[in-house]
């Protein structure tokens, strides 16, 4: 009897479950064709809705009918099919990796994609579109494959996204050097990495669209193996599936998926990331989404909803001779930060920090020889810098302009030089100190000024008043970027604090801010001076280019008052990032302890944005070096530290104005190109 | 391990410090200060910024193409040069004399090669940033040119060579060029009258293709090229509206559809290849545009800098007139 009853509520389920799924695809489609039919009746054209119908119905004019077969048709399939493809190869990402955070954009798949693309527009070949796409899947591919080397399938978000972020911030350092090098090039190469899904015909589109049906097939062919997967690793290998072999071929169907959507509309931001995670909750709700061969479909349709809204909605916000110039990825990283925002904050996930990694705790000799190899380290590359450049320049002179007697040229060179290896030596330290503090306030290994969004706030702060106010004085950028910064900070800080700076909402939060930052700073840039690409990018990949002794006063006051504060609390400092109770059991005030260190951290992350744009990377490699050299006391951490960042921007700095002399690359640029191997290196290193 | 890094890196340093000591020019006290020749230059340049040189100048460095060819043009020849390779790819009316030095890119010209050269004038322009103005005012006078007014390009044209003629003492050559241009402003209007095309409609562009995406570029009647067919007795057929500077403006290929019957010309360059010839042939609503349809499509020569002086004005204009009245 009992057992009759329990089959017949399983059936009842189950039943349930089916329909539930139905309902939610049906609504999902219902959406998306919705979306489509009001996406085609927007355009630059004078074609709206009645001639569109007409069109469709064959009644229209001969032009009326090309627009809409030529280019809204193509446009819209273009937008169905990146979202289908973005948000199902995000989605089976995710479940092999058993990672929420696994998507086209941290895998580092898109700027592997965009590299591919970007040697292939500096090399001036023209290729058929399947064969730059197949280079775009070589390049997606090589640097997923990296990244999930490293970072070891299924063990973890932090790593991942450590890698991921790396190597992904390496990649675009260099295509953004290509960018700046062969400006006629790679023209429009700028906006196109932003995404945008407008298409010169079907002929894309029709190339594309059986590589994006190959690779769904190939994924539902692969759903029952995926879902065995989700077990975990023995159960999976218990039921027979081949664990190994089911991850890589996953990874690799999805690449292909993401480069054809590259290939199609260049990097469209966070859709593989968002998709997945909106399906997440209706999971919950609606049991028959479980399965990998339901949840991966509706994935990709969450996706075509979220690209056609956004080209829908940028459309329906701006006029359409200005929409052109508003990239979509622009409005979808946009549109896709706020939720991910959301997902943020719902996210019941309770990992919370990783056990600390497990430091040898080096001798007092060790640490000093740190401290003075590194401190000659710095002397050396500062010589260096100030002596190197397009006119090399050697001691004596230097000596005879410190004393004011320098000939002429000297002076020239080195009244504009100093200020930018100054520049780039407090920025650097500045940037290490902001880094070392967030990560002992957040105890969180992944935080830092650039990953949580904050620099990204500066440069926007210090965008907005660079492109309004006819030259701004040092001390009014360095205001406007600690005005963006306070506010991102307040935002990712507030909201990441109410979960006790759980590792995964702070990264998830940080990444979702920066990332918007970034397109608004790019949508700020394109919409006041759309002409000037060089401008924009200057601004975002961090530049000592153009800066006087006056721009770099701001950032001297806040990296003394900073090192002070450092040196003063550096027990509160260690406290604070030992665990929740000690500080507590120890009658110290926890939250004011935590507010007071991000002011400061805040303050030298605008500032350092201000003297030298948004630089990554420092902040978050020169502290783990620290560590990892001098174990985690922050007596030791904050000059290790200082050190490190202030020689790793010098030496890119000095690298970026010699290299290719005369022409330049910024110092951001460079932070990656030096900082991504050495950040891996680690990861390797570390690897237990 | 560590001891080895601190070793190395101290000899290094040890290294480097001898081999850099000395210098490179001697300090100013050994100098001794030349008398400079009388007939002191004194000039306010675009920006209202009043300039003094000590004479004409004559090791002149710019910043922008079209302050080069101006130079070029007037015959000074720059002893730098932003882009060297870019200029002479895009700008063959005014090609470069004598062997300049590149100092960079436009947009951030490196200002250690600028300071190397010693100039006695730096030309820049309104598009390089003020910060860096500064910096080279430290290295050499400089005069800023406003690049481009979409209130009235032409004057503005003529202004910026006018200010470049006065700073290097050649005026009546500076005259001389606006003549020949008013000249063969009014010699194209004529053939163009003659050939029926008063009045005609006009539609100039320049187009790019990234990926599968076109982008093309509407030079409005805010630019450069749309002052001198507006001057040539056309009419600019375009209604998106340009920025301030340029008068320039973005659309895709269905924002050509507005245009109606025009004469469609195009600029590009082998360098970067031709968007019009190649990816949109075959695009549906651009076979569709009535001036397709009539084959009045026209490229111009390549070498023809769509926001320089006059000299590249009267490539553009005998360009035009050739186009259009064949």
């Amino acid at each position: 009897m009992a057992v009759i009853e329990k089959t017949a509520v399983g059936r009842d389920r189950s039943v349930a479950a089916t329909t539930g799924a139905v309902a939610v695809t049906a609504t999902l489609v219902l959406l998306v064709m919705v979306l489509a039919a009001v996406d085609i009746t927007q355009g630059t054209a004078d074609v709206g809705a009645s001639e569109v119908w007409d069109a469709l119905t064959g009644n229209a004019a001969a032009g009326d009918s090309s627009v809409v077969i030529a280019s809204r048709l193509p446009r819209m399939v273009a937008a169905v099919l990146v979202g289908v493809a973005l948000g199902t190869a995000g989605a089976a990402l995710q479940a092999v990796s058993r990672n929420v955070l696994a998507s086209p954009d941290t895998l580092a798949v898109n700027a592997g994609s965009y590299l591919a693309l970007g040697i292939i527009a500096v090399t001036g070949v023209s290729l058929p579109l399947l064969a730059s796409s197949g280079a775009a899947f070589v390049g997606g591919l090589a640097a997923a494959a990296v990244v999930l080397g490293l970072s070891g399938l299924g063990k973890g978000t932090v790593r991942l996204v450590l890698a991921g972020t790396a190597l992904a911030l390496g990649l675009s350092a260099v295509t953004e050097a290509l960018l700046l090098l062969f400006p006629q090039e790679t023209e429009g190469l700028y906006s196109w990495n932003q995404g945008s899904v407008g298409q010169n015909g079907f002929d894309a589109v029709v190339q594309m669209a059986p590589v994006v049906v190959v690779g769904l097939a190939g994924l539902m062919l692969l759903a029952r193996r995926i879902d065995a997967l989700a077990l975990g690793d023995d159960a999976a290998r218990g039921l027979g599936v081949p664990v190994r072999g089911t991850r890589v071929t996953t990874v690799v169907v999805a690449t292909l998926l993401s480069a054809a959507a590259v290939t199609l509309a260049g990097p469209i931001g966070f859709v593989g990331l968002c998709a997945p995670a909106l399906v997440r909750p209706l999971t919950r709700r609606f049991r028959g989404l479980v399965r990998s061969r339901v949840s991966l479909p509706v994935a990709g349709l969450v996706g075509a909803a979220l690209v056609l809204g956004s080209d829908v909605l940028l459309r329906a916000v701006v006029p359409a001779d200005t929409a052109v110039e508003v990239p979509t990825g622009v409005v979808t990283t946009v549109v896709g930060a706020v939720f991910l925002v959301v997902m943020a904050l719902r996210l019941r996930d309770t990992a919370s920090a990783e056990a600390p990694d497990r430091l040898r705790i080096p001798s007092r000799t060790a640490f000093l020889v740190t401290v003075v190899a590194l401190a000659v380290a710095l002397v050396g590359v500062l010589v260096a810098a100030v002596l190197l450049g397009d006119a090399k320049l050697l001691l004596g002179d230097v000596m005879n302009w410190a004393q004011g007697r320098a000939g002429r040229v000297v002076t020239f060179v080195l009244d504009t030089r100093v200020p930018r290896v100054s520049a780039a030596l407090l920025a650097g330290g500045a940037l290490a100190l902001s880094g070392t503090l967030v990560q002992a306030v957040t105890r969180n290994p992944l935080a830092e000024p650039g990953v949580l969004g904050v620099s990204g706030g500066a440069g926007l702060g210090a965008v907005l008043l660079v492109t309004t106010v006819q030259s701004p004085g040092s001390w009014e950028i360095a205001g406007a970027a600690f005005g963006g910064a306070a506010v991102t900070a307040a935002f990712v800080f507030g909201l990441a604090a109410r979960g006790g700076f759980q590792q995964n909402r702070v990264v998830l939060l940080g990444v979702g801010v920066s990332a918007a930052a970034a397109a608004l700073i790019s949508l700020v840039i394109v919409l006041s001076d759309p002409f000037d690409t060089t401008k924009a990018l200057t601004w975002l990949s961090g530049s000592t280019y153009g800066r006087n002794m006056p721009d770099v006063v701001p950032v001297a006051v806040v990296l003394v008052l900073g090192i002070l504060l450092a040196v003063t609390r550096r027990r509160e400092l260690d406290l604070v990032a030992l665990d929740e109770d000690t500080p507590r059991l120890l009658g110290m005030g926890l939250p004011r302890a935590r507010l007071g260190f991000l002011v400061v951290a805040v303050l030298l992350a605008a500032t350092a944005v201000a003297a030298a744009g948004t630089i990554a990377f420092v902040g978050l490699v020169a502290p783990h070096a620290a560590r990892a050299l001098v174990g985690r006391r922050h007596v030791r951490v904050v000059p290790v530290a200082l050190l490190l960042g202030a020689l790793l921007v010098c030496l890119a700095d000095l690298a970026g104005r010699t290299v290719i002399a005369p022409a330049q690359l910024g110092a951001g640029l460079m932070t990656a190109v030096i900082g991504a191997p050495y950040f891996i290196y680690l990861l390797v290193r570390t690897r237990r | 391990m560590r001891r080895h890094i601190l070793a190395t890196a101290t000899v290094a340093v040890a290294a480097l410090s001898l081999a850099a000591c000395g210098t490179t020019e001697p300090s100013s006290d050994d100098a001794a200060a030349s008398a400079k020749p009388a007939g002191k230059i004194t000039l306010t340049d675009a920006k209202g910024t009043k300039v003094t040189l000590d004479g004409p100048a004559t090791k002149v460095v710019a910043t922008e193409w079209n302050v080069v060819e101006d130079l070029v043009a007037l015959g000074v020849a720059p002893v730098g040069v932003a882009d060297v390779k870019g200029y002479t790819a895009w700008n063959t009316a005014a090609p470069l004399t004598g062997t300049p030095k590149d100092i960079g890119t436009r947009g951030e010209p490196s200002i250690d090669t600028v300071a190397a050269l010693a100039p006695d004038l730096v030309v820049a322009t309104s598009d390089l940033s003020p910060a860096v103005v500064k910096q080279l005012r430290k290295v050499a006078p400089v005069i800023e040119i406003t690049s481009a007014d979409a209130a009235d390009q032409i004057g503005t044209m003529t202004e910026g060579l006018d200010l470049i003629a006065k700073a290097t003492g050649k005026e009546s050559e500076s005259a001389a060029l606006k003549k020949d241009f008013d000249t063969s402003l009014a010699e194209g209007k004529k053939a163009l009258a003659d050939a029926g095309l008063g009045g005609a409609e006009i539609a100039s562009a320049d187009g790019y293709v990234a990926s599968n995406q076109v982008s093309v570029r509407a030079y409005t009647s805010g630019s450069l090229l749309g002052a001198v067919n507006e001057k040539l007795g056309l009419k600019n057929a375009w209604t998106v509206k340009g920025d301030e500077s340029y008068g320039l403006a973005t659309t895709d290929v269905e924002g050509l559809t507005g245009l109606g019957d025009v004469q469609f010309t195009y600029v590009a360059n082998d360098a970067d290849g031709d968007a019009f010839a190649g990816p949109l042939a075959k695009n549906a609503v651009w076979k569709s545009l009535p001036f397709v349809k009539a084959g009045d499509v026209h490229r111009l020569p390549d070498g023809v800098w769509m926001f320089g002086g006059p000299r590249s004005m009267e490539a553009y204009i005998d360009s035009l007139v050739d186009a259009l009245t064949k």
